[in-house]
């Protein structure tokens, strides 16, 4: 029995040890939490407006928990003198050029007071040292600031929809996908092409004639057909019409492959935007070789107009006229080709 | 029923002590009462941190768990939980048993035999409970905030560490005390109702029962009004 | 102190005793006296005042007006710490027994002892509570618990526990009542053994006659509150008093 006692009395005694113990440790706990116990120093800082701040509210120096606010009083209708109880560990490294200012720990969270250092060399922070307060943050100031961004959005997204509005209402856009006068002019294109493939045809045909005579040493020509000068620029002629007919051949083939995508993309009506955005760098394409069809059938009859003029085709040339007059044999074959 | 009170305030610091007797009632009522106890703070801890995770995660602030949930215990759900049902285990059982011992003229038998009864059983009881009820609910806040530590940890990851570091930056002096201090007054009517009905028990069992009954009642009933009360005070004094 | 020498026979000094609950007159002017080693049976219906008297003996009760004396005190003018020692002087057996649930009979027995005597060594107190136990027969349940006994063996560890201050008075509540007749039988002459024994005077309340009879030097009627009759039992039993003989028939 008295044993039993004993052991009953041993447990409770563990039981409200274990109780205090736990109280205890937990109020330690807060309480280092709030800097009531080991060494802290003061600094002292003011404000025109604390925002809310309260005596127990964190302290940060960098971002790190440095201490605790402490007393909070009313200097005069101006200021407000918040007294700051820090870590004496954290003395050494707050100099007495740091910027104090009044935060939140997150956007509903409690105040808090951020000491920044300043990139200004300093003296370390003396104990009750008055520290210089940048303006702080407040929730108000942010809440202005995001209904400004909020209306500034708004305005934005109204312009948007009416762009669109207007670009989805437009006939232009789709005026020039259904053109059928563009169809037209690359049509064009290809004939005129074609006549300058014939214009060649033609003028090679010429050439072998003149090198036929030249060889029988017939006339000027056939004199002159030693000088090297003349085989070089009609070699050069020769290069230029040759490029240029590969020319053709790849705008042909540029054509054709773009026709086929406009065809494509007509047929398939993409959505809106995407379609704006293709047919847009399409017609740009599409003028922009027709503008190189139209460069190169150019260049082309400037050469022709070059060659008819050449000192040794002239005599060709008007040979040619004569012979049209005269209604040459050689004449009518040329012309039938 | 003020006359009991007067007369236990009148009776607690007169000697003769009845220590062996303090000891052992705190024995029964206290240490007895941990396991009952210890399993309700565990599971209101783990259930509320279930609960109010979908609020939290509704508004984003998850990592606010432990805050909200060791607010919630410490300041009230700990205190009164824990003094409701030590009200249902310790009232009722003192008023039974003072009910059944005045029945039987045990009470009488103990006057005679030269014991203060009123010193010998009330005094006693309602030391103990005054007393140990406020170490039953820090055990229990401390269990409580173990099981929420694993309701944090069903889903998400909390390490203890983080977890207990976010508890004590959230609670205040002001979290832990006042809701310490009104275990004390939760305790001492728990103790002095369950007295109180069981000692004033009219003849019978049924007399046993209804004081049993009676002492329940008015004790649960007692510890929503001292928190009400205690709730205003330390608003008054500033203290939260 | 003084006049408990002058009456050195008189134990107990009853006066004009008036009790009332309320509006009910229990007490209404009861007079006794009882001598050293005297055994006064008070007989009475249920609801009388029986029970009410004997605990106004002891400070159970406080009186309405009136006087008692018991061993030369005045128990009304007496405060707690002397009505206490003439408490440990006078033994109380509670009709109920009133053993203590939670408590061993050793235990039960030891409770009084501890409280009114000071400075007993445990072997002191086991050596008693043995004799004690030895007296009313049941030795073997020291360790028992009260709850483990039948209403007979409770009744001789409740009268253990009385005895257990060695008491100059015992007053017996309605010792035999709940209990068989053969028991009865049992605990009365048990409290006759425990007269001899300790050399005790007593009042019993009783409506047993049969424990009446064997137990009574003298019996005192109690009838609307006041002591109507006290004789012997014999002479009570010839009487012709209705208010008498309705407790003989």
């Amino acid at each position: 029995m008295r044993k039993k006692t004993t052991v009953q009395n041993i447990t409770l005694g563990v039981f409200v040890t274990a109780g205090l113990v736990i109280l205890v440790v937990s109020l330690y706990l807060v309480g280092k939490n709030q800097n009531m116990f080991g060494s802290s120093f003061h600094l002292r800082a003011r404000f025109r407006n604390i925002s809310g701040l309260q005596a127990g509210n964190n302290v940060r120096f960098s971002g790190i928990q440095a201490g605790t606010v402490g007393k909070i009083t009313v200097i005069d209708d101006t200021s407000i003198e918040v007294d700051l109880l820090v870590n004496e560990e954290m003395k050494p490294f707050i100099r007495d050029n740091s910027l104090v200012s009044i935060g939140n720990e997150g956007l509903m969270g409690n105040k808090v007071v951020n000491i920044t250092p300043s990139r200004l060399p300093g003296n370390p922070a003396r104990d009750n040292s008055l520290l210089h307060t940048k303006p702080d943050v407040n929730t108000d100031q942010m809440m202005e600031a995001f209904s400004t961004v909020g209306d500034n959005v708004e305005i934005i997204s109204g312009g948007l929809v009416s762009t669109v509005n207007r670009i989805n209402e437009s006939n232009a856009l789709w005026h020039i996908l259904n053109d059928t006068v563009m169809t037209q002019e690359l049509h064009l294109a290809v004939i005129n092409l074609r006549i300058a493939s014939g214009n060649i045809n033609q003028l090679t045909l010429a050439l072998s004639d003149v090198v036929k005579d030249a060889q029988a040493g017939k006339g000027a020509a056939g004199a002159i057909i030693a000088d090297t000068a003349v085989a070089g620029d009609l070699r050069a002629a020769m290069a230029n019409v040759r490029n240029m007919s590969e020319q053709s051949a790849v705008l042909l083939r540029h054509l054709d492959s773009l026709v086929g995508t406009i065809q494509n993309n007509i047929d398939k009506g993409d959505g809106l935007a995407h379609a704006m955005l293709h047919d847009s760098s399409m017609t740009g394409r599409v003028s922009r070789s027709l503008l190189q069809v139209e460069n190169g059938t150019a260049s082309f009859n400037e050469a022709m107009t070059a060659l008819k003029h050449n000192v040794l085709l002239r005599g060709y040339f008007r040979k040619v006229e004569k012979r049209k007059k005269g209604s040459g044999q050689r004449d009518s074959s040329l012309i039938a080709n | 029923m003020s006359r009991f009170v007067f007369r236990y305030f009148s009776e607690v610091f007169r000697p003769r002590y009845e220590v062996g007797q303090f000891i052992r009632q705190c024995y029964v009522i206290g240490y007895l009462s941990l396991p009952l106890i210890g399993i309700t703070g565990f599971i209101m801890g783990l259930v509320l941190t279930m609960q109010l995770r979908p609020s939290l995660m509704s508004y984003g602030v998850e990592a606010q768990l432990p805050v909200m949930v060791s607010l919630a215990i410490v300041r009230e759900i700990g205190p009164v939980i824990t003094a409701l049902i030590f009200a249902g285990k310790i009232s009722s059982g003192i008023g039974a048993e003072l009910g059944s011992m005045k029945v039987t003229e045990q009470i009488d038998a103990m006057e005679v035999s030269g014991t203060n009864p009123f010193k010998y059983l009330v005094v006693t009881r309602v030391l103990a409970t005054t007393l140990m009820l406020p170490v039953l609910t820090i055990l229990s806040d401390a269990i409580s905030m173990y099981g929420s530590y694993l309701g944090v940890n069903i889903k998400g990851h909390t390490s203890l560490q983080l977890y207990f570091i976010q508890v004590f930056q959230t609670l205040h002096f002001g979290d832990i005390l006042p809701a310490t201090i009104k275990t004390v007054f939760f305790g001492f009517a728990i103790g002095m109702i369950g007295c109180y009905k069981g000692y004033n028990s009219s003849k019978g069992t049924e007399g046993v029962g209804r004081s049993a009954n009676a002492a329940v009642v008015v004790s649960s009933l007692l510890i929503f009004i001292i928190d009400l009360i205690t709730v205003q005070v330390t608003d008054l004094l500033g203290l939260n | 102190m003084g006049q408990s020498q002058t009456a050195a026979d008189k134990v107990i000094t009853i006066e004009k005793l008036t009790k009332s609950f309320g509006t009910h007159q229990v007490l209404s002017g009861f007079d006794l006296e009882l001598s050293r080693g005297e055994s006064i049976v008070v007989l009475g219906r249920s609801g009388s005042g029986k029970s009410v008297l004997i605990k106004c003996l002891i400070g159970l009760h406080m009186p309405d007006s009136g006087s008692v004396n018991v061993l030369g005190n005045n128990m009304l003018a007496l405060d707690q710490a002397e009505l206490d020692k003439v408490r440990a002087r006078v033994g109380f057996l509670f009709q109920g027994n009133a053993l203590y649930d939670s408590m061993t009979v050793r235990e039960n027995l030891e409770f009084p002892m501890r409280r009114h005597m000071s400075g007993v060594t445990p072997a002191d107190a086991d050596k008693r509570v043995r004799e004690t136990l030895a007296h009313v027969g049941l030795e073997d349940t020291i360790d028992m618990m009260p709850a483990e006994l039948s209403g007979g063996m409770q009744k001789r560890i409740a009268l253990a526990r009385t005895l257990i201050l060695h008491p100059e008075i015992i007053l017996y509540d309605e010792p035999t009542t709940g209990l068989d007749p053969i028991t009865a039988r049992e605990i009365s002459s048990l409290m006759n053994h425990t007269k001899q024994t300790y050399n005790t005077s007593s009042i019993i309340i009783s409506h047993d006659m049969k424990c009446v009879e064997q137990t009574a030097d003298n019996v005192a009627v109690l009838v609307d509150g006041r002591c109507h009759a006290l004789a012997p039992y014999q002479e009570l039993a010839r009487s012709s008093d209705n208010k008498v003989r309705q407790f003989f028939d």
